[in-house]
């Protein structure tokens, strides 16, 4: 059970900045609560005070701009798979978030608190690296702005300073002859193999490399090397064969509850195949 | 969802209200929140208590430090084992052995095992306490898997066992329970060996059941607390007068000191039957001198109880024609670190396993075995899920290698209507075959295209042993009020005992009432369980209503003056003298002003039950499912059952509980599994042990009914809410390996294993 803590619920990123530099270890920021109240419960962590950042407004927003979507700290999953810009601008996104967990965790959990978690059994990192994300970190020295492939440094890790919040995702506005698509296999209640492919088509072939990266199943996402699909058609078998032999190449697959590691590498190519599929689908 | 009504309409109609869907007596209650469960009860006073548990497998305690706990605010007690000891209780408790510690005494046989028990004014102060709490241990070789637990040297984890307490329905069966053995169950009759030597075809193999935990929505808690030196408790337990006999024991009390009440129960599937935390919650409150509520988690729940898992061993000789010559079935359970109940888990393993056939000659061997892990007990289906995949999966593997359609091999081995399947017992008392054939027609067997489709039966010795009670008081404004021993468990139990009273005695539903699971208000009721209700204590019901009318007809004859005789029953109350007088009437008339009539009814070994089992429970079930051969997942398409249940007295709960049970054997078959890695559950909460979503359910459901009221229960009705699950592991298999082309021999089938099959199908191909 949950042991005594007190939550401070800051208005503003400095009142959470604040809170962070004085509390230190003994704090943990707190979004939707659905990691860290679970493991607070079962013993796994303690932490004597949580920093509330939803009353934070700025940090509840969604902005599109025009080659930006910004996605606050605060969002939910819930909030993103509906959200009407979301859908037009990023519909493979949209859908994700429609596909994680389950109803409860969705319309607590954030994308952000998704992140800064980087449990490595996760949905939307995969697409987000594909896509170019960014996230934005806000501290006692100002804000910064890194790739999600650097924020994120291992399990459980991240680049995130002592001192800082995250405070919102952004993710490149795709090119309009870019597709995007996302496929998961899960047996448990997390996945344990993602793939995300975002690509740039030409009629039916790959206008340059396609980003293909791998999530769920290793300690961090993994790139796939497509520099030779640049140019290949999407209906050639060859291409799928490559495809898979490159991202089973791309991973180490950590065995867990949901299977070995050989079992996963070899779900890494199908899923490989079946992202191709999907993106071919439109 | 279609459902269909087999049963014949003509003697459906005799009836009123027995053999409606009549709404659920808790139905709203608990829809709107309003039914209060124990967890939901509190008293002035109440302190909390909050359990430190073992981090060790298998250990001698050395010491346990406290000081820093019992300094800490609220604090009221920190308990051991030996305080236990020390002040005068028998710390033990089991229905079959005295072996489970409420808290552990000495040494420590699992990981998760209570050690102590923090008292305090709330719970938060007793779990910051509780986090104080260091216990000392000298560790001990431990032992997990079972198989190992039974080899020379193992560590033994009872050198000592504790006295068998069990009666006449619960042994540790015969042999000499040495080492690790905790309870051997035998089966034996015909020249097994001969049969084999001449057989046309023997399979052999080994299969897996695995190790479950039952989970329902609310895990175990108490509240216990002494009024005068009597004790009462709350407590989630399905048998509460099981319990009261084990609190007695441990505080050398009278039964009739001992109060059990369990008012709504948050589900139980035979992992709340039987003594569980309220020997350490009861405890707690005498040597604190309070109200004590002990509250689990569902993580710490998944430290208490799980199922034991079974790993089989077993061959089956046939003849030409596809006729079983012999079986044989040398079953090992995990049976965890204490005794509780799978000596019965046990046996009817042993009874269930070989199936419904007829089976010249037979050798069973089942052991239950202690191992350093979460004690094993009672789980829906109980031993017949364990023994079914390997009776039933080998069935289907014969018949692959005769050439015989896997149905037509079963209808000419099934034993029919009238049939013994084992010497001196209650003949089947259902139709096996034509229950097959419905079922098949359903699942369109032989399947098509991408979908496959498995099936199975079995028959289990169901209804426990048949003691029973009820009492009904008749009112003078012609209401009655039905009290029994019998838990509400979310099964419906309320509303078909209600049905049962309506029935008997010509009133409407509303007019009847129940008071339930207070061993303090209603007379004994031994279990619920064993899918025994409706047939076993619907009949003592049934029998108290009969009492009742008996009363009512001798008060009319001592009003009027005539000789008992005279007085027939009319369909809510007497005919005399010509006229119809209800209860109210008569009871009013011969009391004057006011009064009621108690009727009191009891059913025992004898008369209709003198034959065990009280009833065969039958499990016939099947999948179409498809598999995704890239992955290894498989999709259960469509789930048939058939209920063959006599008489259906409220046919919607006959469905829930044929589709809860074969969902819970859908879990086991393809999902659901606890896992140790080294000493420990590297598992124990619901995040990483899955238990089946609604969004799991197949698209398509048919749940039929087979009514030939050919049950020793009221109206003919048989119990149901075990059987359709027991066939679903092996059903599953089948079908899976029909889909592969090779069956698995181990559950649940994950998608791994089914790719693993498949690859090494593959790979034998390639050579
Ligand atoms: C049962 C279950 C099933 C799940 N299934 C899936 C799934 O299928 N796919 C998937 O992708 N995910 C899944 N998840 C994970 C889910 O997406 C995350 O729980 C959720 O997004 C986390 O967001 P939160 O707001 O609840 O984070 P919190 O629990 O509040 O926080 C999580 C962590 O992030 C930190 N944090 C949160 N916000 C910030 C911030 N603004 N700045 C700095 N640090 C911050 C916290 O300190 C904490 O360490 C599942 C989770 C559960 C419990």
């Amino acid at each position: 059970m949950l042991r005594r803590f007190e939550v401070h619920r800051a208005t503003s990123v400095e009142e959470a900045v604040d809170l962070r530099v004085r509390y230190g270890d003994d704090a943990a920021v707190y979004a939707g609560g659905t990691e860290l109240l679970l493991a607070m419960k079962l013993g796994i962590a303690r932490w004597a005070h949580l920093i509330d950042v939803k009353p934070i407004r700025e940090l509840s927003r969604v902005a599109v701009a025009r080659d930006t979507v910004r996605i606050g700290a605060t969002v939910t999953h819930w909030d993103l798979e509906r959200h009407p810009d979301v859908t037009r601008v990023l519909p493979a996104l949209a859908r994700l978030e429609a596909s994680v967990a389950n109803v409860r965790v969705r319309a607590a959990g954030t994308l952000a608190g998704n992140i800064a978690f980087a449990e490595p059994h996760a949905d939307p990192p995969a697409l987000l690296v594909a896509l170019g994300a960014r996230v934005v970190a806000r501290g006692r020295r100002g804000e910064r702005t890194l790739p999600l492939e650097e924020f994120v440094t291992g399990m459980y890790q991240t680049a995130l300073g002592g001192d800082e919040i995250l405070t919102a995702v952004e993710v490149p506005v795709p090119a309009p002859d870019a597709r995007a698509a996302y496929v998961k296999f899960q047996v448990l209640e997390r996945p344990s193999v993602g793939v995300a492919i975002v690509a740039k088509v030409n009629g039916a072939s790959f206008a340059g490399p396609p980003a293909v990266v791998v999530g769920a199943v290793d300690e961090l996402p993994r790139r796939v090397d497509t520099a030779a699909l640049a140019g290949a058609s999407l209906a050639d078998a060859r291409v799928a064969d490559a495809l898979a032999a490159s991202a089973r190449a791309a991973v180490s697959p950590v065995a867990d509850l949901a299977g070995s590691e050989e079992y996963k590498r070899h779900l890494v190519g199908v899923f490989a195949r079946r992202a191709l599929t999907a993106l071919a689908a439109g | 969802m279609p459902a269909r009504e087999d049963g014949d309409p003509v003697e459906r109609t005799r009836f009123r209200v027995a053999g409606t869907e009549a709404r659920r007596a808790d139905g709203v209650a608990k829809v709107t929140g309003a039914a209060r469960f124990t967890v939901d009860l509190s008293v002035p006073g109440m302190a909390h208590a909050v359990m430190v548990r073992s981090t060790r497998a298998h250990a001698r305690i050395l010491g346990i430090e406290r000081e820093a706990a019992e300094r800490m605010p609220g604090v009221l007690a920190v308990l051991a084992g030996a305080d236990l000891v020390a002040a005068g209780l028998h710390p033990y408790y089991g229905h079959v052995v005295l072996d489970h510690p409420a808290l552990a005494v000495g040494s420590v046989r699992y990981h998760g095992e209570p050690v102590a028990l923090v008292v305090a004014e709330t719970k938060l102060q007793a779990a910051e306490a509780a986090d104080l709490v260091e216990v000392r241990y000298e560790d001990l070789p431990a032992v997990i898997d079972a198989d190992e637990a039974l080899r020379p040297g193992a560590p033994i984890l009872h050198h000592e066992r504790g006295q068998r307490v069990g009666d006449e329905g619960m042994d540790q069966g015969e042999g000499a329970l040495e080492g690790n053995v905790c309870a051997i169950a035998r089966v034996q009759w015909g020249d097994v060996d001969a049969a084999f030597a001449k057989a046309h075809l023997v399979v052999e193999g080994e299969y897996r059941y695995p190790m479950l935990y039952g989970y329902a929505m609310e895990p175990y808690n108490a509240l216990a607390f002494f009024d005068q030196g009597d004790l009462v408790v709350y407590s989630t337990a399905q048998h509460v007068y099981m319990v009261r006999r084990d609190l007695a024991r441990m505080f050398d009390l009278p039964l009739a000191r001992v109060r059990v009440s369990a008012p709504y129960v948050g589900g139980g599937y035979g992992t709340k039957s039987y003594t569980k935390i309220e020997g350490a919650c009861a405890m707690a409150a005498h040597l604190t001198g309070r109200a004590v509520k002990l509250d689990l988690s569902v993580e710490e729940a998944m430290l208490t109880t799980r199922s034991d898992s079974s790993h089989i061993r077993c061959r089956s000789a046939f003849d030409r024609d596809g006729l079983l010559l012999a079986r044989e079935f040398d079953i090992v359970l995990n049976s965890g670190a204490y005794t509780d109940n799978s000596p019965l888990v046990n046996s009817k393993t042993a009874n269930r396993c070989f199936g419904p056939y007829r089976i010249p000659s037979l050798r069973v061997v089942s052991r239950s075995v202690f191992t350093n892990t979460v004690p094993a007990s009672s789980l829906r289906g109980f031993g017949a899920p364990q023994g079914n995949i390997g009776g039933e999966l080998q069935m289907d593997e014969a018949a692959e290698k005769l050439g015989i359609d896997p149905v037509e091999l079963r209808l000419r081995n099934l034993a029919g209507p009238g049939e013994a399947i084992l010497p001196g017992k209650r003949p089947l008392d259902a139709d096996l075959r034509e229950d097959l054939r419905c079922l098949v027609a359903s699942l369109e067997w032989p399947g098509t295209g991408g979908v496959s489709v498995g099936f199975g039966v079995s028959a289990s010795d169901a209804g426990a042993y048949p003691t029973s009670t009820a009492a009904v008081r008749i009112h003078a404004d012609d209401s009655a009020t039905l009290f029994t021993g019998s838990t509400e468990l979310g099964q419906g139990s309320r509303t078909v005992l209600c049905q049962i009273v309506a029935e008997e005695l010509g009133l409407s539903l509303e007019r009847v009432a129940i008071v339930g699971g207070d061993t303090g208000v209603v007379p004994y009721e031994r279990t619920t369980g064993a899918s025994r209700t409706t047939t076993v204590t619907g009949r003592a019901v049934q029998e108290a209503c009969r009492d009742a009318r008996r009363r009512v007809r001798e008060l009319a004859a001592q009003n009027e003056k005539v000789d008992v005789a005279a007085v027939e029953d009319a369909p809510a109350g007497v005919r005399v003298k010509d006229r119809e007088r209800s209860y109210g009437e008569v009871i009013e008339g011969w009391f004057g002003a006011g009064g009621e009539v108690l009727g009191h009814g009891s059913v025992r070994r004898g008369e209709g039950f003198a034959q065990m089992p009280p009833f065969w429970e039958i499990g016939c079930s099947g999948v179409r499912l498809s598999v995704d051969r890239e992955t290894g997942v498989a999709r259960v398409e469509k789930l048939v059952t058939v209920g063959d249940v006599g008489f259906a007295i409220n046919p919607a709960l006959v469905h829930g509980q044929d589709l809860g049970a074969a969902t819970m054997g859908m879990g086991a078959a393809l999902r659901e599994e606890l896992v140790y890695e080294g000493e420990q559950l590297v598992n124990p909460n619901v995040v990483d042990y899955r238990v089946p979503r609604f969004s799991d359910q197949p698209p398509e459901i048919d749940l039929m009914l087979a009514e030939r009221h050919d049950g020793a229960g009221p109206f003919g009705a048989k119990g149901a809410g075990e059987g359709a699950g027991n066939t679903i592991g092996s059903s599953v298999a089948a079908a899976i390996g029909r889909a592969i082309g090779v069956f698995p021999h181990e559950l649940p089938a994950t998608p791994e294993r089914v790719w693993r099959l498949l690859r090494e199908r593959d790979e034998r191909a390639r050579r």
